[in-house]
């Protein structure tokens, strides 16, 4: 069967672009969902935790990020402690939890901090939850090996770290 | 000045297919892979409960976590400064006892998160799951 001569030889664009608008709308949504939490937090391993869906965790769960580091990357000695994209102190992180404990009851808490932070931030943290009937708190780590892959920051860090005999 | 009937109808597809290589090529370059996240849980007891002698049975597991010399911290058990395999070991005999034996971790103020996670997790890695984290 000989084919048909084409009577109108231009291609139809309108699916393409169709596609093209498509992929465009996916990759700014999730960029943005990405963008929302700190980025300069770096999780310790913890390969031997409860691999973390975020898909289900309930939708009552509080994170709460500590990061170690300004934008720049200088040190902070007191931590930037943040809820959503929005630095919080303690004290307001108090609220927050005795707020939605008589909402929802016991809610899990995830505490997502970079593991350069001191201590004293965490506890601080910690202290506001427990003060407010929260005793369980998780602690976010990332399951897979990624320190040891050379080049990674963290690993850099520490490097740099020991070279200097710190 | 009439228009000059085209010659090829046919669109030029040649720039648009440029702009969506490039589009391509940004958004693989830029897109971060994410991480598979786990997570430690642990117990925080009350700060107003201060001392920790009273409800510590004989069995308890004391691990303390202090600033040490180098950024990752140190680990002690049994008073003594142990490497994190060092751990491991102490607490996969504690484990073959019992898997219940509570854990306390004492951390200093000035010691780094980093160590509490590492201890967390060798606790995790031994099935010792009733962790206390204590700050002092």
């Amino acid at each position: 069967m000989a084919r048909k001569a084409q009577e109108n030889p231009a291609l139809d664009m309108t699916p393409m672009i169709d596609v093209v608008f498509e992929l465009i709308i996916f990759f700014v949504v999730t960029l943005t969902e990405a963008q929302r939490k700190d980025e300069t937090i770096e999780l310790e391993d913890g390969r031997h935790g409860i691999v973390l869906v975020p898909e289900e965790l309930p939708p009552t769960h509080l994170q709460i990020d500590i990061a170690s580091r300004d934008k720049r990357g200088k040190r902070l000695p007191r931590g930037r402690i943040s809820m959503g994209d929005r630095e919080i102190t303690p004290d307001e992180i108090g609220r927050r939890v005795k707020e939605r404990m008589r909402k929802v009851g016991e809610f899990p808490v995830l505490i997502r901090a970079d593991y350069d932070v001191r201590h004293e931030v965490v506890a601080r943290v910690m202290d506001a939850c427990t003060a407010n009937g929260i005793w369980k708190i998780s602690f976010m780590a990332t399951a897979e090996d990624k320190r040891s892959k050379p080049g990674h920051p963290a690993r850099k860090h520490l490097d740099a770290l020991k070279r200097r005999g710190r | 000045m009439a228009r000059k009937p085209q010659e090829n109808p046919a669109l030029d597809m040649t720039p648009m297919i440029d702009v969506v290589f490039e589009l391509i090529i940004f958004f693989v370059v830029t897109i971060k892979q994410e991480d598979t996240l786990s997570k430690l849980n642990a117990n925080r007891p009350a700060p107003a409960s201060g001392s920790s002698s009273s409800n510590e049975s004989d069995t308890t597991v004391t691990i303390e976590i202090g600033r040490g010399h180098d950024a990752n911290g140190v680990l002690v058990y049994n008073k003594r400064e142990v490497r994190r395999s060092e751990l491991d070991q102490n607490l996969r005999e504690v484990a073959r006892t019992s898997t219940k034996t509570p854990i306390i971790i004492k951390c200093t103020m000035d010691s780094p998160h980093k160590a509490l996670v590492d201890a967390l997790d060798i606790c995790y890695k031994n099935n010792l799951f009733s962790v206390s984290i204590f700050s002092m």
